[in-house]
């Protein structure tokens, strides 16, 4: 018989609003205390220790504007959080710190989260999505130098940019961008050349959410439909549609891919989430605990496997915490 | 006053007698020169010593018997010429030593001891003392070597002789004390130190006397007990000093390999002579032990005190000097220190108690394998021995036998590891442990004391008080032992055994005894916690601080283990209790062979399987393994201090769910351990407590309502949490408050009993918030303005409460309507939200009011009451149409029966019911302000009942309604009685008045006169009164 599925390790409660994204920052070795950052609606950025379960620091930047992407750059004192104010900021939080140290201003109205990539020791390339629409921009950061401007050719109407996702096959090779859009598709992006090496119509609706495999060249997208398209890079760099798998309710909000690329997990509208087997996609588990729709899903990176969690924050204003590592 | 001071002088006076003496030994002679003696001072005594001497001696030496008085004199006189002088040659020492001895020795043709009187012997005796005393230095010192150890043999012997075969005290006493000074060891300051060299040498010698001496010194010390105690004082003294000088241990390791070979001249003498080499050291110590066995048998159990404390001083003397060459005796040494910790005699006990200090801080055992090893044998054999002697002894023995125990702990101190390391041994110790600490669980009470009434009453906070300290002291009744004193001996003995133990051995190893049996469990859960508390040094009485201070890190591991496993659910979740209620609602103790019920997948690991015959016993063992698990927690919270709040997370939920725990001992208990942690981690009450890790709380409430068998437990929780603090909690509350209602619409026929204590505690809660919140009370936009997040809260609440109206418990409905009234109370400021809501109600709220238990039918006029304060007019139109011509109908159509019945009556349904209507119809006319027409209904329909012919508890229903028609309508009210029975004639003021004709003037006195005057009484009364006086006093009689 199969074992009833699991309950959250833990609900964070306290966020006071929706949660809209989620990142860790366990990596350190004792004695600091793993973290989880959250971002919520009403703009507040929450430094979650995991130790104790509550909040060490509530960051406040985004002059209450939702906030819904946050992300570390090397360690858990330097953060980056972008927020509906349009704003992308790059935050000291060393030493106690609290500060703002640079931000970047992006113009952009949409939804879609900035994708950050490492390129050498301190040296960042950011793609967000830029002030005119379709358009993608690439920074570089700390500099905010501009690398390049990605435009689609005239009359290929994807629409906005959703998703975005930098990957590179290995440190030395060319950085690439791989963007979801409004129309469904998911094109990869040569950020050299500034153009497009290969487009895929993945969803009839837009994507809300992608990850991508670098090792096996492969990838998932999420979008309002009953859906997942996974799909791969052949040799030639043009991507193929590998597999779509069936879901029971419509719509996903996030899609995360967990480090060892064993599992990933998707956020649902339905207030699930759920852990497919990344090598075939067979269902793993769905985990009920939340009382709307899921927004985000994010792995830990923890250095003990048996530490590592899953969290997902949700319109309900709950962070759930799960721990499935031993389970699966 | 010394006539004579020159030597000259001195000479002139003492001649005469001294020549008197020498040519007639007469008792007048000598008793002339003694006179003499008197007035020469000491130096030209000095002088002149051995001319005074020489007619003594001569005495002494004159061949052929002698009178005894006379040489008794005689010795007396040399005493004290000695006493004033001293000895400064060699020679005369050696002489009169000898000459001295010889006063006493048998007739050299028989062998007994030469009959002599008494007060001879003592006088020689004190000469010999004197002698000793008067000899200084180097001097004495040419006593004690090789050549003259046959006349100090001669000397010793004689002495043992006196000491042991005397009658008369006084001799004892001083030949014992003599030989201690014969043997160098005198108490008195101002002998000369001996260096090591001269010590060493003395102790060749006196190896020789060793065996005879000690042999006697035995017989003396273990003697009649009439001897009194002084002898045995001194023998034991004696005894000690002389075998710690013999075989001491300093001396023992500078003794060459061979016997030294001394000049020829003098060999028959070094045939005396012994060679304490290792193996005489050996085999004297093996006699030794034997000797010391009884000895300490013997004197460790003395009458006298005194004796006791020679016996401390007797292993204080040999442990400190003899530690290695006589580590065969400690065994019995030790035992005896240690058991005389507890002596009767305070004396005895602190020096004792400083004793065991000294070897303790001098690292004796520390610094001593075989020492250590003797102990550790001493605790196995103790060990083994303890269940036997703890099932056979009484209560005195038992604190004995444990003070040994612990002794012999707090001794090994830090080499306890020694023992610990051992398997068998620490095995013996912790299953004697078991044994003792065996819980007497017979008492029923502790089963039947149950927390009843936590709805009612929350109770005086004088009464939490009360329960959270008495949580903290539970008191325990042992199977084996009733006395307090061995209790507190047990604990010291695992604290100290967590002090100085490796931890993890400990631990792991009471950690094994406490999953190996449920017979083990509570006793190795008691050890466990009395470990930790040793280990952290909390409550624990040492000896010596331990050199290695307990790493923090793995104190907190083993607490955290040892806490995993108490609050594990094999092992938290124990059934205490065979409530119907209980078993009813919660499916994993149905007595039933179906294997599948609902919830049964998930909840099939809460509870052990069912068993359909818990007994009383089992139900109070694990009472009291909860209460043990608990106070565990609390103790590991002083143990950690603040660092404590880092478990909260993971210890506060279980413990909150045994403050709610139905058992009194369990929730009081649990109370303790709460103000355990309060003050463990700096909260100041169990409200801070509660409200600062409310998130935790919450949490654990939210997870465990997921599934069906922790419910129960979930709802528990949060009755509790909301019990002990106030609305601050509620933000937090709130959201739980959902997961709540959701879990109850998916589970109304298993938890609603369960969910409605819940529901009442946070409408009660609710109740309480002050009005902070008060919406602007216009009608116009009440509508529009969302609720206060409380207020929705009481509104969803009342939605549920819709269902649970026609819920078939009666339990159920009661609760119902007690959750109802207060939401209802809540809801007040909202009107345009509460009457939609009675609206919605009402149905079910009716069919409570007119076909229901009486108990309900009360209540529910309850709620109907508080109802009516906001929606009178709704309630109103709703009550006389829907309600009370039902009421007033069955209320006529039963007076007939009701008046006819006997007292069984009462007993019956129909009664109650009649009286619950009563009862509540009154208040309930008057808060909906009924018009007119209605209540004459309710006059009329009551009026019947104030009939003497009903029962009396009826009359007085009845009473109640007309007294509260009387607030309402006093005039319609007075009529109406008047009606019935008019006491007074009403002369109209003026003939032009018609008079005043009313029914029941000038009527027989009939059924019921009596009630309708007392109400009109009553009436005037109010009247009368000034209205705000006639207002308070509202309610019936």
């Amino acid at each position: 018989m199969a074992l009833p599925p699991p309950d959250p390790q833990f609900v964070l409660r306290g966020t006071g609003a929706a949660v809209h994204t989620l990142h860790f920052s366990c990596g350190n070795q004792e004695p600091d205390v793993p973290i989880l950052f959250s971002g919520s609606e009403n703009g507040f950025i929450h430094v979650w220790n995991l130790k104790t379960h509550r909040v060490d620091k509530t960051l406040d930047g985004h002059g209450g504007s939702s906030v819904y992407c946050v992300e570390t750059m090397g360690g858990k004192n330097r953060l980056l959080s972008q927020g509906r104010d349009q704003r992308i900021c790059l935050w000291d939080l060393a030493e106690g710190r609290t500060s703002v140290t640079n931000s970047v201003f992006t113009e952009n109205v949409g939804f879609c989260r900035c994708a950050l990539l490492k390129v050498a020791q301190g040296r960042w390339l950011m793609a967000m999505a830029a002030k005119a629409p379709e358009e993608v921009q690439v920074l570089e950061l700390p500099s905010k130098t501009s690398v390049c401007t990605l435009k689609p050719e005239v009359g290929a109407k994807l629409g906005m940019p959703m998703c975005l996702k930098l990957w590179q096959h290995n440190c030395d090779s060319q950085p690439l961008l791989l963007a979801g859009y409004e129309d469904g598709s998911v094109v990869l992006w040569n950020l050299s050349m500034g153009k497009a090496l290969s487009q895929l119509v993945c969803h009839q609706e837009p994507v809300m959410s992608l990850d991508f495999d670098s090792e096996k060249e492969k990838g998932i997208s999420g979008s309002s439909e009953k859906v997942l398209s996974i799909w791969s890079l052949n040799e030639q760099q043009n991507l193929q549609v590998y597999k779509t798998q069936k879901l029971v309710n419509a719509g996903i909000s996030d899609i995360t891919i967990r480090p060892d690329k064993k599992i990933l997990a998707t956020a649902g509208w339905d207030h699930r989430i759920r852990i497919f087997g990344w090598k075939k996609l067979k269902p793993l588990a769905v985990l009920d605990y939340h009382t709307a729709t899921v927004h985000c899903v994010s792995f830990s990176d923890h250095r003990n496997p048996c530490e590592r969690l899953l969290a997902a924050g949700s319109k309900d204003h709950r962070i759930s915490i799960w721990s499935i590592y031993t389970q699966t | 006053m010394a006539v004579f001071d020159t030597p000259q002088e001195a000479f002139g006076a003492l001649r005469p007698v001294c020549v008197q003496l020498t040519r007639a030994q007469t008792m007048e002679n000598v008793a002339r020169l003694q006179a003499h003696l008197a007035a020469v001072s000491t130096s030209a005594l000095q002088e002149l010593q051995e001319y005074v001497l020489f007619p003594l001696r001569f005495a002494l030496k004159v061949p052929g018997p002698k009178q005894e008085r006379l040489v008794q004199s005689v010795v007396q006189c040399i005493s004290s010429v000695l006493a004033a002088t001293c000895v400064k040659k060699r020679e005369l020492l050696q002489e009169l030593f000898s000459e001295l001895c010889t006063c006493l020795s048998p007739p050299s043709s028989s062998s007994k001891p030469a009959a002599r009187s008494e007060e001879l012997k003592l006088a020689v005796i004190q000469a010999l003392h004197t002698l000793m005393h008067s000899t200084y230095g180097d001097v004495i010192l040419s006593l004690y070597q090789p050549s003259t150890l046959p006349l100090l043999g001669f000397a010793v012997s004689l002495l043992l002789g006196l000491a042991e075969q005397e009658k008369a005290k006084q001799i004892k006493i001083s030949a014992l004390k003599c030989l201690q000074v014969l043997v160098l060891q005198c108490d008195c300051q101002g002998h000369r130190h001996l260096d090591e060299d001269e010590a060493q040498q003395c102790g060749d010698l006196f190896a020789s006397f060793l065996p005879g001496i000690s042999i006697t010194l035995s017989r003396v010390i273990t003697g009649d007990i009439k001897q009194g105690h002084k002898p045995t004082v001194s023998a034991i003294r004696l005894f000690y000093l002389i075998v710690g000088l013999v075989m001491a241990d300093t001396q023992l390791a500078r003794i060459p390999k061979n016997k030294e070979k001394l000049p020829v001249e003098q060999s028959r003498i070094s045939e005396l002579m012994v060679h304490r080499g290792p193996d005489w050291s050996k085999s004297t110590a093996e006699k030794l032990s034997l000797l010391l066995h009884k000895m300490v048998e013997f004197s460790s159990v003395h009458p006298h005190w005194k004796v006791r404390l020679e016996l401390v001083e007797l292993v204080h003397h040999l442990l400190r000097n003899c530690s290695q060459s006589l580590v065969g005796s400690f065994s019995h040494l030790l035992k005896a220190l240690v058991g005389l910790v507890n002596d009767e005699n305070s004396e005895v006990q602190s020096r004792c108690n400083e004793v065991l200090q000294g070897i303790a801080e001098q690292r004796v055992v520390a610094q001593n394998r075989a020492l250590a090893d003797v102990l550790s044998e001493n605790l196995h054999s103790l060990a083994t021995a303890l269940p036997r002697l703890m099932n056979s002894q009484d209560d005195t023995g038992k604190v004995s036998t444990l003070s040994l125990l612990l002794g012999y702990l707090k001794l090994l101190g830090p080499k306890i590891n020694i023992v610990l390391n051992s398997i068998s041994h620490l095995h013996r110790l912790s299953k004697a442990l078991m044994q003792v600490l065996e819980l007497d669980v017979t008492d029923v009470k502790i089963v039947e004391d149950r927390r009843w009434g936590c709805e009612s009453t929350c109770g005086p906070s004088g009464s939490l008080q009360h329960a959270m300290l008495k949580g903290r002291c539970q008191k325990k009744y042992f199977r084996f032992f009733t006395e307090e004193k061995v209790f507190q001996l047990l604990q010291q003995v695992c604290r100290v055994l967590g002090y100085y133990g490796n931890l993890y051995l400990l631990v792991d190893h009471f950690m094994g005894l406490y999953s190996e049996s449920g017979m083990y469990r509570k006793q190795a859960a008691m050890a466990l916690n009395e470990l930790i508390a040793g280990a952290a040094g909390l409550g624990v009485d040492v000896l010596q601080e331990r050199e290695v201070l307990p790493n923090m890190d793995d104190l907190k591991g083993s607490i955290m283990s040892i806490l995993d496993e108490y609050t594990d659910q094999a092992n938290w979740y124990l059934i205490t209790s065979i409530d119907t209620e209980e078993i009813i609602h919660e499916p994993s103790v149905q007595h039933s062979g179906l294997s599948a019920h609902p919830g049964g997948t998930c909840s099939s690991v809460l509870l052990p399987s069912a068993e359909p015959h818990v007994t009383t016993h089992i139900m109070n063992s694990n009472i009291w393994q909860i209460c043990i698990q608990l106070e565990g927690v609390g103790c590991f919270a002083a143990v950690l201090g603040k660092e404590f709040r880092l478990l909260l997370l993971s210890a506060l939920y279980p413990v909150l769910e045994k403050a709610g725990d139905k058992t009194l001992l369990i929730s009081e208990t649990a109370l303790g351990t709460l103000v355990d942690i309060c003050e463990a981690c700096g909260y100041d009450s169990v409200q801070c407590l509660i409200n600062e890790n409310s998130d935790y709380l919450v949490n654990g409430i939210s997870l465990n309502l997921r599934q069906l068998a922790h419910q129960p437990h979930a709802s528990q929780v949060l009755d509790t949490m909301l019990r002990h603090s106030d609305a601050s909690l509620l933000p937090l509350v709130e959201d739980v408050i959902q997961d709540v209602l959701s879990t109850l619409d998916q589970s109304y026929n298993n938890q609603a009993s369960t969910f409605l204590r819940v529901l009442h505690s946070v409408m009660t809660a609710l109740d309480e918030i002050p009005p902070l919140a008060k919406p602007e009370p216009n009608s116009d936009t009440e509508g529009e303005t969302p609720l206060p997040s409380h207020a929705q809260l009481a509104k969803d609440v009342m939605e549920r409460c819709i269902h649970l109206l026609s819920d078939g418990n009666l339990r159920v409905r009661l609760k119902v309507l007690d959750v109802l009234e207060l939401c209802v109370t809540v809801l007040h400021p909202h009107g345009n939200h509460l009457l939609p809501m009675a609206h919605r109600v009402w149905p079910a709220l009716v069919t409570r009011l007119i076909s229901d238990d009486p108990l309900a039918v009360l209540r529910a006029f309850k709620v109907l009451c508080t109802l009516a304060q906001k929606c009178g007019d709704f309630l109103r139109q709703r009550f006389s149409k829907d309600v009370l011509p039902k009421l007033t109908s069955s209320l006529l159509s039963q007076a007939p029966a009701s008046a006819r019945a006997g007292p069984v009556y009462n007993h019956t349904l129909a009664f109650k019911l009649q009286l619950a209507v009563l009862e509540g119809l009154g208040s309930l006319c008057e808060k909906l302000d009924m018009g007119e027409n209605d209540l004459n209904k309710v006059a009329d329909a009551c009026l019947i009942y104030l009939s003497a012919k009903q029962p009396t508890k009826l009359q007085e229903a009845a009473q109640s309604v007309f007294l509260h028609l009387m607030h309402v309508d006093p005039d319609s009210t007075w009529l109406l009685l008047n009606e019935v029975c008019c006491p007074h004639q009403y002369e109209p003021p003026h003939i032009s008045l018609r008079p005043v004709k009313l029914s029941g003037m000038g009527r027989q006195r009939n059924e019921f006169t009596d009630n309708v005057l007392l109400l009109l009484e009553r009436l005037k009364q109010q009247e009368s009164a000034p209205p705000w006086a006639g207002a308070q006093e509202a309610s019936p009689p």
